[in-house]
């Protein structure tokens, strides 16, 4: 009897169970990626109220034919805003296909998204994923990846270093669409007082010191430039000075299984770094990607490092007049160039043709000129495509002789050779690429207190952080053995 | 209570006598169904993600999916063997220590001035106290990293004022902690202020005129009859705020993101990292998560034990 009961009533908990789950499948239909068409079709007309509702004008959806797109983003505040205005342009330019844009926190966010739906089966078809993440995506084996769709040629209408980024062996595998590198901003009005004109694109380590130090003298400040102790400058300043992250070519010719930054380059440009904020040129704030922008507006430091993607934020929010620079290089080093940074749009898997060429045919507008103008021109992001920078419509060229600022990044790129004399790909800019790159950033990021705040060595502290990144590499490829 | 209250062997001699009665089948899945709706979510959302997570800290799961790697005890015995845990219990520890004595005897001298109501205004100044708790500690998160800011911040700008060269707080490991438990222990005052004063209010007044008559000063009275009467309500703000100083999150993802180094990660932020930030290696941090249950349970034995004696229910 006893036994009978516990069984009626775990009987009951399933039935509860499975009745809930019933109703969330039952709503999830909306979100979820359809495997077949028939679906689709539904999925578009259950969405044709919401649609009508939001936005009033959609008839694509009311003709019951339209394919429903899921496209998740990691854009928030202004640049959502731009984002949402190219996918209505998308939404308004056809009535085949109807994208819905959703925003879902940090590229983290985004990405721990991704998994949890590729498990609850309502995986998104497009997803904005950043730079770092690009061999998990490849891992995840569910991606259309570009080359497939792309018309023979097509990848050459990018610009060569994110074409060379995205890519593998065979071609392009997700479509570049936020492109940003990191810059030096500076205050135009505090290197006037110095007397000092403005910084060479090649400048090294020492001319970015004697800067830093006729700026502070000048000016009475106490720091002389301010930037967040993240990976991504330490990478770039690195590859700027020729100098490789991962074995194996970056991994680039196979996966790397260890990490090469605590040698030659890495030590002497993590050295600079470290001894910015050791020397007191730099105020320490720690690991942020934003704390430094009050800093520099409140003119306690002349320079900063940060995105590209930030020029309109930096021109439009101080109060003084705003220029951009190169980043430094090494002082044994030419200079070598910057690694493309920011996200891509990867093709999520539908298993249904129709699906994905309508998702395919979403991401190249995304790529187009007029939507890339529109990006570039609102948020800094540079223009992916090859042709805008060789023949810049009328309305680009104008913009880039107001905001000149918008045109060190693109340069600084546009002079970054990924490709050695002798043909041979230039490792260094093509950007390292690895599995757990992203935790491999994260302890970097800890290297830097190591040094700053414990004391440390660069070296020594390179070398502890080297033998846990390779305990991540080596933790990453055990599926793959 | 309830044993002492009932003769021996009458709880199950009655519940055997009902078991028998017809009809009882039905009664029973009447309280089944009862049970349901809580039995339900508990299952969804308690009961399974723990039995999961100590399936996935037995494995070692893709960063990039759903593969995995069965590893038996390995994340377990590398954590034990690993510095960085033992760091992360240090500090969780530390941030016991900091915020659980000092919060706690903060707010019961607090709860004390407020129970002697000087003014009209003691609704005022208990509202003013409370506010704090209602604020998110991500908003309060925001607003302490603007205070200590060691460059545009309010605190050392006022320090240099006086002409102290105010640290940096949050960059610095000797401050970094500091400065989150402050942050922690602000947030968390109004809570404990209210269960203090609660507690006080509970007290009797004849006890302290008693005292009164009998000649004992203001310190003899908190002493003797305040601290001991309120004792249940403080085994309770022990137990409470331990457990919440070892899951604190909010602040220091805000302030320090556990830095510098790892001077302020404690378990619950290792846990987060390993598990959702950047590479998620899910294997680990449910390890840690599991581990970091166990010092929580052992640590509310021991607070229930210790107390036991010390205790003085009315």
């Amino acid at each position: 009897m006893k036994r009978l009961r516990l069984l009626l009533g775990l009987l009951l908990a399933f039935a509860l169970v499975a009745a809930a789950c019933g109703g969330d499948d039952d709503e999830a239909t909306d979100e979820d990626t359809d495997t077949t068409a028939a679906e689709e079709v539904d999925a578009g007309e259950d969405d044709e109220s919401t649609d009508a509702d939001a936005e009033g004008d959609e008839d694509a959806a009311a003709s019951g034919d339209a394919i429903t797109l899921q496209f998740w983003h990691a854009m928030a505040d202004d640049l959502g805003a731009v984002v949402d205005e190219l996918v209505d342009g998308y939404n308004a330019s056809q009535d085949e296909v109807v994208v819905e844009a959703t925003f879902q926190g940090t590229y983290d966010d985004t990405y721990n998204a991704l998994l949890a739906s590729f498990e609850a089966g309502t995986a998104p078809n497009i997803v904005q994923n950043f730079d770092l993440a690009a061999q998990t995506m490849f891992d995840t084996g569910r991606l259309v990846p570009a080359h497939q769709l792309m018309e023979p040629g097509e990848a050459d209408a990018f610009l060569a270093a994110p074409r060379d980024y995205y890519s593998d062996d065979e071609g392009m595998v997700a479509l570049a669409f936020n492109s940003s590198t990191p810059i030096v901003y500076y205050n135009a009005e505090m290197f006037e007082t110095a007397g000092l004109d403005a910084p060479p694109p090649d400048w090294n380590f020492s001319q970015f010191l004697e800067t830093c130090e006729a700026l502070e003298e000048a000016n009475g400040l106490d720091t002389c430039v301010t930037f967040g102790q993240v990976g991504w400058y330490f990478e770039q300043i690195l590859a700027n000075s020729g100098g490789l992250y991962f074995n194996n070519d970056n991994g680039r010719t196979d996966r790397a299984t260890e990490v090469v930054f605590n040698e030659g380059q890495g030590v002497e440009v993590f050295t600079f770094l470290t001894d910015l904020f050791v020397d007191g040129h730099a105020p320490n704030l720690g690991n942020t990607w934003s704390d430094t922008d009050s800093v520099f507006f409140a003119e306690e430091a002349a320079m900063i490092f940060d995105s590209t993607s930030g020029a309109r934020g930096f021109q439009e929010n101080a109060d003084f007049e705003v220029k951009t620079a190169f980043i430094p290089h090494s002082d044994s080093s030419e200079r070598n160039g910057v690694v493309i940074g920011g996200a891509a749009l990867w093709l999520i898997d539908s298993d249904d043709d129709a699906v994905n060429a309508a998702a395919w045919d979403f991401m190249r507008y995304m790529t187009e000129a007029d939507p890339q103008i529109t990006w570039h021109t609102g948020t800094g992001y540079f223009p992916v495509l090859a042709s805008l920078q060789e023949s810049p419509t009328p309305e680009l060229a104008t913009f880039w002789d107001e905001n000149p600022n918008f045109v060190t990044a693109i340069e600084q790129l546009a002079t970054t050779n990924t490709a050695n004399a002798d043909g041979s790909p230039n490792y260094a800019v093509l950007g390292g690429r690895a599995g757990p790159f992203p935790e491999v950033r994260r302890i970097v990021t800890e290297a830097y207190s190591a040094v700053i705040d414990g004391g440390a060595t660069p070296q020594q502290a390179l070398d502890d952080a080297a033998t846990q990144a390779n305990q991540a590499l080596a933790d990453y490829n055990a599926f793959f053995e | 209570m309830m044993k002492t209250t009932l003769p021996a062997g009458a709880n199950t001699a009655r519940f055997r006598g009902r078991r028998r009665r017809p009809g009882s089948l039905a009664r029973d899945i009447k309280a089944y169904l009862f049970l349901a709706p809580t039995l339900v979510v508990l299952g969804i959302f308690v009961y399974f993600p723990i039995i999961e997570s100590f399936r996935l800290s037995l494995n070692r799961v893709a960063p990039f999916g759903s593969a995995e790697i069965f590893v038996g005890f390995d994340n377990y015995t590398r954590l034990l063997g690993s510095s960085e845990f033992w760091n992360n219990v240090v500090v969780s520890l530390f941030f016991m220590v900091g915020t659980v004595p000092v919060g706690i005897a903060i707010a019961v001298a607090i709860a004390l001035l407020l129970s002697y109501p000087v003014s009209r205004l003691s609704w005022l100044h208990r509202t003013l106290i409370f506010v704090p708790v209602v604020i998110s500690s991500a908003v309060a998160g925001v607003l302490f990293r603007w205070l200590y800011n060691p460059v545009v911040g309010h605190i050392n700008t006022w320090l240099g004022a006086v002409g102290i060269d105010g640290p940096e707080w949050l960059t610095s490991s000797n401050w970094a902690l500091f400065a989150v438990t402050v942050a922690v222990v602000w947030r968390q005052l109004g809570f404990n202020v209210i269960i203090a004063l609660a507690g006080l209010q509970q007290i009797d007044n004849s006890y302290y005129e008693a005292a009164k008559v009998d000649g004992a000063g203001v310190l003899a009275r908190v002493r003797y009859i305040t601290l001991p009467l309120l004792s249940p309500t403080l085994l309770f703000l022990v137990v409470i705020n331990v457990i919440i100083s070892f899951q604190a999150f909010g602040e220091i993802d805000i302030l320090t993101m556990g830095g510098p180094g790892q001077s302020t990660e404690n378990l619950v932020y290792s846990v987060f990292v390993d598990g959702f930030v950047g590479t998620r290696f899910r294997g680990l941090a449910s390890a840690q998560a599991f581990l970091l249950a166990v010092i929580i349970v052992a640590f509310s034995f021991i607070q229930f034990r210790g107390f036991r004696k010390r205790v003085h229910y009315r």
